[in-house]
């Protein structure tokens, strides 16, 4: 509603007075760009005469007493005064500021001064986006907004990210509910160039969005046009080139011959290299593996408008290969986006926002067992990559290589997959003002998109492997995904008396998403090649009566009413209360309808008549918040029993399928209930130089939504295609605080610089799991072993479940007197690991496994700064995360696999090493899930640095320019942790299961060269 | 003023209209393509495809024959390291505990396969078509095969009836005693023989005979040795069945469902799965597990090298006894004749459970080693007879028909009378139990038959007598019943 505030309307005035009057003429310009700002509210203070600029930043305000003050007001902008003292042309240049208090920030249904706002709300600025320059919108969020935790699951090109808000409060999907422009979108594939804005609803304040908000609510606002501006026609562009950030530290030929003589010896086994002089350092396979990989990016747009319309297009282009694989693994997003908005009438407005997306995504198989990186990892260095006939070398088909390590260039060149996404969505919006205070506004946001997938499964041979193909298959899929968001809803807005500001909206949202997928299979591609691999040419079928073909169709709704209202009193004392009622198809007939409560309240304090506003003290908010919110985000029709489960059997030599009970249904389903709580302080300090933003908050997460939960296999929950219901059936607490300071001034005037820091404490705790054991596990680590992340009742979601070890038995008088480790699974030597008898019952076995870890991370901080020196700019943002643990989890238990270096400090006689046990082809206790494997993933990133160069106005403007800039910058540049692994900040996002590391694909390091043009 | 106020009522009634327009019955929509399984079986085919459902459970028991064996004298436990599938280890050491996902796995996927064919029996008055019995008969008959099995691992039993178990019965149905699970299981046995046909309506499903025999094995276990008789004595009777005469053809593809197969597990090499289901696999995934370590050569494919006979075993066979070679087959010998390569695994003994194999030329499609088509034997006719003289014997009924029957199984062996037995009494008893291993090694049945013949504590090393007879219950279940179960003794 932007174009409300720029439409003041001239308000004639007559002055009659004896002082002497002045006219005065000039320029508003924005200080750092040099853009005319058109629309500035220009006014005399004290009077009622107010004016505002043309399409060319111009004005001329007359008849202004001389000794009076002129004021400049421009949306994001500060305030600048003026005194008169003489007819003149000025030129003003506005600083814009971020932190402006007058701000509008979009919360969904509405939109709020940031001054009112009484929820913990943090919003990112497209200046922000522009800065770090992420590839995907998700990446913003990292280390820019307190209480805000991204993670990546992969560094693959156009790999998925987790955002997680306050803390992991469910073990069930923690991601946020995403509002683009009014309706349910998806942030994942969004040009980050096209956003304008990023709200992040943190605490109560979400409620508004009912069973959708327990997760926290992130709106995005694209970009639009301004009314009244010319033409803006931008160009920008980088291009550069990514590589690993992180290779493991990996033993060379000679130390990896040298070590399994050892361990082949300490097992009673002849040496396998029993001469390993002339080895040497082998083929280093991370380097095999790892390359430099290129990355471009372009992007046109044009904004411009009209005082009756305005318009915003843009287009984009974006390619990236991966530092593994390099066109095997890349990523291509073409995007267009057309922004409108115009007024129908005098009453009618209009705002339509369409994004067309094109995806194209080839991955490999990128992370945990028999992925690429896994394989780099466990080949030997002592086998090179080509054999003498120049064919790819074989890992040996022996028992110490296992049958799942492969020679990983022979894996990538037999990879073949595409992914191509495309996309439509956007929103249409009329606006009735129906009468003076009341609006009615129509909105109607929808997403389609069609995905077609392949896959080459290539005939092929790694000599007995499991990845061994004796028949060649190209298997093809077809996905239409569809939803429309539509909102209708009435918005009162009214002052009486002088002070009582009221506004008040109801309405309605109806919400449907459907669509369906398609699979086939088809075998013998011809040729065997990935040229002739499509369903067309695969005439093949599998065996009799095999399903070679399968579908899936989805429709889920959801119904919701909604009012809420806001109340401010002198602007003052602020209340609002929001009401939503949810019916979803997710729950059950027994629960479909959930009511979801909530209030706020914020106190301006710094506008009371005792406050006496300082420099040093400039504004003070408090503000408290309530409210319920629910989630919904489980898998569909939980509260049904279907017959999905898979009934095949062979009859007369033919496979037959019958049907039988899918997972059990539980018809008492209902949402997840997040109780959420916050109390928080908005500061301005030192002339607003410095603003501080601090909360509390303590959010209970009941009813918790805990899917396929374990249950007694009497139930039948393990036939193939059953499952275990998802059931209410936990309770988790997430409390913490948040501080947030930024500090912005000017050391001279071609000098200029911007702090910011955040900081947030999560303090994690699950109060309950409701179902008979009284933990829920999961995750996996190693062959066979036990679940190692459990869920439980006064520990951290998803804590790590294991053994204590107490140093390594030197000789075998400590293993005598030490309990016995022999329930384990094996007879324990000197060399080995020692665990602590933790229930004291004289025997180690599972019941002394206890918490040794969890992945939650204590503290999680941001920092980052913007210097402007004239012409120059600097930006660097980073991150940091404390307290976080990680399982290592990528090598392999077998015996002849290569190993990390850190072996090389292993024990290898009395004294020689209290922390790494010996090295044995005979069976050990040593490689049992303990803290031996779980290690600090704390660390500290600088995500980004950023140096741009802008050229003068005089210079580029001949050329017909208004604004160039070029830039270099630096993405992940470098990270500080003692991890061992590749990314300390890696996970699949899972909330039990999560901080495994099977071998995450590291995020690249990138270096880019980009401009910016304005025309 | 009156614009106004016309506008506004347009405004509020144009409001009010998609207000109410969007009812709550938005929200009533049926799930799409899906079936609700409480309203299911309203036509005959309905119960066939219910059928198959509670069929496709016995593929998942390849576990139980591996496991039968490891735990026995005639393997080891094998595979690649000590560390390698920890739950087989464990087994053949007689070290398990009740933490062992592969015990977990059977209690679970033999209980799923009862929760199947109960599915069908909860509804088995729903609706009427002629043939109706066959099915319900085909549905205990597999109940009663899942009852067994569980019954054989683990004792008592929770049971329900001809009702699904539910959430919470774990809480509060307790573990029937061992002869209520076997008064089941006769029950449902001796229903299944009165409505089975001698001939099965298609390949692969459950015959009277299959019930008489799984009925007769059910006798013997526990020690009714005359009931044993006279059940497998009509099965006998009835000459359905035979001795094929040649061993070695058995085992192989085309001796699948042969005139010796009472009754056979069926499994193909079209569908496979990978290791995060295994019983989701349509093919017999013990094959692969028993499968020749980094295996190079003719007529076999490579595999997992678990399940590895002992020298013992193969030092069993006598001098001319053509099960041998067919049975197990010595790596080094067959190596040095072909020209084979082959890896050594853990616990390497050179032998080779031979008769669950990975055979070359099988598509395998899924998975290599989790997806060989080779059926499982449940019951071969040898074991009937090889049963039923027991039974004779052992219950001093008729030690001639006894010998008769034994010596069948022995002249196919050895294709002459020479080898013929004469013993009676207790000298008999031996050389029947003696006959059973020879004739049923690497087929799943030696530990449980050491242990109802109180065999196992002297012939197994590690055994713990009034322990290891039966196994522990899974931790995790003993935790779900809250209280409910308690765990077998001296586990």
């Amino acid at each position: 509603m932007r174009s409300k505030f720029l439409l003041f309307a001239f308000l004639l005035f007559t002055s009659i007075g004896l002082s002497q009057t002045v006219d005065v003429t000039g320029t508003v310009l924005d200080s750092s760009t040099g853009e005319v700002l058109v629309g500035t509210n220009i006014f005399i203070k004290n009077s009622q005469t107010g004016i505002s600029t043309d399409i060319d930043g111009n004005f001329k305000i007359t008849g202004v007493p001389v000794g009076s003050t002129i004021v400049f007001t421009y949306l994001g902008y500060k305030d600048f005064e003026y005194k008169v003292s003489k007819s003149e042309s000025i030129t003003v240049k506005l600083v814009e500021t971020a932190q402006a208090l007058n701000e509008i920030v979009v919360l969904g249904y509405s939109s709020q001064k940031k001054r009112d706002v009484t929820g913990a709300v943090t919003v990112i600025t497209g200046k922000t986006i522009d800065d770090l320059k992420p590839i995907k919108v998700e990446q913003a969020l990292q280390g820019t907004v307190s209480g805000v935790v991204v993670t990546q699951q992969s560094g693959a090109p156009g790999a998925g990210l987790d955002i997680k808000i306050r803390g992991v409060a469910t073990n069930g999907s923690t991601g946020p509910y995403v509002i683009i422009d009014g309706y349910q979108g998806d942030l994942s594939i969004l040009n980050p160039d096209d956003i304008e804005s990023i709200t992040v609803l943190k605490d109560a304040q979400a409620a508004i969005y009912g069973t959708l908000g327990a997760n926290g609510v992130v709106v995005v606002t694209t970009k639009s046009g301004k009314r009244n501006t010319k033409t803006k026609v931008s160009y920008s562009g980088y291009t550069g080139f990514q590589e690993t950030s992180k290779k493991l530290n990996l033993l060379n030929a000679t130390e990896y011959a040298l070590l399994l003589n050892e361990s082949y010896a300490n097992g009673g086994q002849s040496l396998p290299y029993p001469n390993v002089s002339g080895l040497g350092t082998g083929t280093d396979w991370q380097n095999q593996i790892f390359n430099k990989a290129p990355m471009i990016s372009n992007e046109f747009s044009f904004s411009g408008g009209s005082d009756k319309m305005a318009y915003s297009f843009s287009a984009s282009d974006l390619y990236q290969q991966g530092i593994i694989g390099k066109g095997k693994s890349d990523f291509k997003r073409n995007t267009a986006r057309l922004s409108l908005n115009a007024d129908l009438s005098e009453k009618i407005k209009f705002q339509t926002n369409l994004i067309y997306t094109y995806l194209d995504r080839d991955s490999f198989n990128d992370s945990g067992l028999g992925s690429v990186l896994f394989n780099a990892i466990n080949t030997p260095s002592t086998l090179s990559v080509y054999d003498t006939n120049g064919n790819y070398t074989l890992v040996p088909s022996t028992p110490g290589y296992g049958i799942e390590i492969i020679n990983p260039l022979a894996q990538l060149d037999n990879t073949f997959n595409d992914y191509k996404l495309k996309k439509l969505n956007g929103s249409v919006r009329f606006d009735y003002d129906l009468i003076n205070h009341l609006k009615l506004t129509g909105r109607m946001g929808f997403n389609t998109s069609n995905s077609d997938g392949k896959s080459f499964a290539k005939e092929v041979s790694y000599g007995g492997k499991v990845f061994d193909v004796t028949r060649s298959s190209v298997s093809q899929n077809k996905i239409n995904d569809n939803s429309y968001t539509f909102d209708f809803f009435a918005e009162y807005n009214n002052t009486f008396g002088e002070n009582h500001k009221i506004k008040a909206t109801v309405g309605t949202t109806v919400y449907k998403e459907y669509g369906s997928g398609l699979f086939g299979t088809g075998y013998d591609v011809p040729n065997n090649s990935w040229e002739y691999a499509d369903l067309s040419l695969a005439t093949g079928t599998g065996g009799d009566g095999v399903r070679d073909t399968y579908s899936y169709a989805y429709d889920e709704r959801r119904l919701s009413f909604f009012g809420f209202f806001e109340y401010a009193f002198n602007g003052k004392y602020l209340l609002t209360g929001a009401l939503r009622r949810d019916l979803s198809t997710k729950f059950g007939p027994e629960n479909r309808v959930a009511i979801f409560p909530s209030f706020t309240a914020g106190w301006v304090v710094s506008d009371e008549n005792f406050f006496k506003q300082t420099k040093a003290l400039n504004f003070l908010k408090l503000r408290a918040s309530y409210g319920v919110l629910g989630n919904d985000q489980i898998r569909n029709n939980g509260y049904v029993g279907s017959l999905s489960g898979e009934a095949t059997y062979v009859i007369n030599g033919s496979v037959v399928n019958g049907t039988a009970v899918g997972v059990l249904p539980n018809p008492k389903l209902q949402w997840e209930e997040a109780k959420k709580f916050d109390i928080g302080v908005d500061l301005k300090m030192f002339d607003e130089k410095v603003s501080i933003t601090s909360d509390y908050f303590s959010e209970t997460r009941d009813n918790l939504l805990i899917g396929n939960i374990p249950v007694s296999g009497i139930t039948g929950v393990y036939a193939p295609g059953s499952g275990s219901p998802t059931i209410n059936a936990g309770a988790v607490r997430n409390r913490g605080l948040e501080f947030a300071i930024n500090y912005e001034d000017k050391i001279s005037e071609s000098m200029k610089f911007k702090v910011g820091y955040n900081v947030t404490t999560i303090d994690n705790e699950v109060l309950e799991v409701n179902n008979s054991t009284g933990y829920l596990e999961g995750g996996s680590f190693g062959v066979g072993q036990l679940y190692p992340v459990r869920m439980e009742a006064g520990q951290p979601m998803g804590y790590f479940y294991g053994y204590q070890t107490d140093g390594i038995f030197q000789n075998q008088a400590e293993i005598d007197a030490h309990p016995s480790q022999a329930a384990l699974g094996a007879a324990t030597s000197p060399g080995d690991i020692r665990y602590k008898d933790l229930n004291n019952d004289g025997v180690i076995n599972q019941n002394d496994r206890t918490n040794i870890g969890d992945p939650i991370a204590n503290v999680t901080m941001g920092f980052n700064f913007t210097f402007n020196y004239k012409n120059l700019d600097l930006t660097s943002y980073s991150y940091a995360s404390l307290g976080n643990d990680m399982i290592r989890n990528y090598e392999r238990t077998l015996s002849d696999v290569n190993r990390l270096n850190y072996v090389l400090d292993r024990w290898t006689g009395e004294g020689t090493s209290n922390s790494v046990p010996r090295v044995t082809t005979a069976a050990t206790n040593n490689n049992v899930l303990s803290d031996y494997f779980v290690e600090d993933a704390s660390f500290l990133r600088i995500q980004n640095i950023q140096l741009g160069y802008s050229f003068s106005d005089n210079l580029i403007n001949k050329v017909g320019l208004t604004k160039l800039r070029l830039y270099t910058s630096v993405n992940n540049v470098y990270t500080f942790t003692k991890y061992r692994g590749f990314d300390p900040a890696a996970t699949n996002g899972s909330p039990i299961g999560g901080g495994i590391d099977y071998g995450f694909y590291p995020t690249p390091r990138t270096f880019i060269l980009g401009i910016n043009a304005n025309f | 003023m009156k614009k106004y106020i016309v506008k506004t009522s347009l405004g509020l009634l144009l409001f009010t209209t998609l207000f109410v327009a969007c009812t709550d019955s938005f929200v009533d929509r049926e799930p799409v393509y899906s079936i609700d399984s409480e309203n299911y079986f309203n036509s005959e085919d309905d119960y066939y495809k219910a059928l198959i459902a509670a069929y496709d459970m016995l593929q998942s028991s390849y576990v139980n024959v591996l496991l039968g064996e490891i735990a026995s004298d005639n393997t080891l436990s094998g595979g690649e390291s000590a560390n390698d599938v920890i739950g087989f280890q464990q087994i053949d050491d007689m070290t398990h505990t009740s933490v062992n996902s592969n015990l977990k796995d059977i209690w679970n996927w033999m209980f799923a396969g009862v929760n199947r064919a109960n599915y069908i029996l909860e509804f088995k008055d729903k609706t009427d078509f002629e043939g109706k019995e066959q099915i319900i008969a085909e549905a205990r008959f597999l109940r009663a095969y899942y009852h067994f099995e569980l019954v054989k691992w683990f004792g008592p039993i929770p049971m329900k009836g001809d009702a699904r178990f539910k959430l919470g019965d774990e809480k509060i149905i307790p573990r029937s005693s061992v002869e209520d699970v076997y008064a089941s299981i006769e029950a449902d046995l001796i229903y299944a023989i009165a409505n089975l046909n001698e001939v099965a309506p298609e390949t692969g499903r459950a015959t009277k005979g299959a019930a008489q025999a799984l009925l007769g094995k059910a006798y013997l276990y526990q020690d009714k040795f005359v009931d044993a008789s006279n059940v497998l004595e009509d099965l006998i009777t009835d000459a359905n069945y035979s001795l094929v005469t040649n061993y070695n053809s058995i085992f192989e593809n085309s001796g699948e469902n042969g005139s010796e197969s009472v009754f056979e597990v069926q499994y193909t090499d079209t569908e496979g799965a990978g290791f995060g289901c295994l019983q989701c696999s349509e093919g017999n995934v013990a094959v692969g597990f028993n499968g020749i370590r980094n295996y190079s050569g003719p007529l076999f494919d490579s595999g997992y090298s678990f399940n590895v006979p002992t020298q013992d075993a193969y030092d069993a066979f006598e001098v001319g006894d053509n099960r041998r070679d067919v049975a197990i087959l010595n790596i080094v010998t067959w190596a040095s004749s072909t020209g084979a390569s082959y890896g050594t695994g853990y616990k390497h003994t050179g032998f080779f459970n031979r008769k669950y194999l990975p055979r070359q030329g099988d598509a395998n499609i899924g998975d290599q080693n989790l997806t060989n088509p080779n059926n499982y034997r449940a019951i071969r006719y040898a074991d009937v007879l090889l049963m039923a003289a027991e039974a004779y014997n052992r219950g001093g009924i008729d030690d001639v028909k006894a010998r008769t029957y034994l010596n069948q199984v022995r002249r196919r062996a050895f294709g002459d009378t020479n080898h013929d037995i004469s013993a009676s009494g207790a000298a008999l008893t031996d050389f029947i139990l003696a006959e059973r291993r020879l004739e049923l090694v690497g087929e799943g049945h030696r530990f449980f038959d050491l242990v109802r013949t109180n065999r196992a504590a002297t012939t197994i090393t590690g055994f713990t007598p009034n322990k290891n007879e039966i196994f522990p219950i899974p931790i995790e279940e003993i935790q779900f019943s809250n209280g409910n179960w308690q765990q077998n003794p001296n586990y």
